[in-house]
């Protein structure tokens, strides 16, 4: 159960790709504590290489920027509750132009 | 300045040989807090010496030019794909927490200023 709505950044990932994003980070919350972002952020980045393949990479926090290249159609920026969660696939593939994300 | 290990830099088509190593950059909550003045401590490191310092320094110039996060960030992930080839990311804040998977012998991660800096290759 989400302690909040979570509230959409950005994205250009597909609606059910997008869904299982959010549904894992409700369920990561519901294992992990907020203070635990590696946890979270390993949790969801597996579940994802199983899913969609190898190459994922995960940043989960409240306060930080970033900058990244992405496979297209596989990026999420998106805020859940205090923790900002980014998720993205930078593995080999036609990297879109890098989008800017910071919490 | 020639750097002997810089990778030939594809344009477009050819995918790199990647080897990807899956790590967990084990990132801890606790806050650095060098003394006066910019200090860098390298928290975890799977990359040669001089790339390391090389990222330092490249981090104290964007630091210096720029005081918002994703320009930091920004800036050194474009220097570092300018010079040692795509496709680097690069996360920079106070407080985070990440799993990633990075090409061996390309990843840092290090505190500057109070804040965290991650820096890797992947893909």
């Amino acid at each position: 159960m989400l302690e909040g709505k979570a509230v959409m950044g950005d994205t250009d990932m597909k609606q059910t790709m997008k869904e299982d994003a959010l549904s894992l980070a409700s369920k990561a919350l519901d294992c992990f504590d907020v203070t635990e972002p590696t946890q979270i952020a390993r949790f969801i980045k597996k579940e994802f290489d199983r899913s969609y393949g190898s190459g994922w990479q995960c940043i989960v926090g409240t306060h930080f920027g970033s900058f990244v290249t992405h496979c297209s159609g596989c990026f999420i920026h998106f805020s859940v509750g205090s923790l900002t969660i980014l998720l993205f696939k930078g593995s080999v593939g036609e990297p879109a132009p890098p989008d800017r994300c910071s919490s | 300045m020639s750097d002997g290990r810089r990778k030939k830099s594809v344009n477009g088509g050819a995918p790199a040989q990647t080897i990807l190593d899956d790590r967990r950059s084990s990132l801890p909550e606790v806050e650095a807090s060098p003394p006066a003045g910019k200090r860098a401590v390298i928290k975890s490191a799977d990359m040669k010496d001089d790339m390391q310092k090389e990222a330092i320094e490249i981090a104290i110039s964007a630091f210096e030019k720029y005081s918002v996060e994703k320009d930091i960030a920004e800036n050194i992930k474009k220097e570092f794909d300018k010079k040692h080839g795509a496709t680097w990311h690069c996360i920079v804040g106070r407080n985070f927490g990440s799993y990633v998977t990075h090409e061996t012998n390309h990843f840092v991660y290090f505190y500057l200023d109070q804040k965290a800096v991650l820096l890797f290759k992947s893909g």
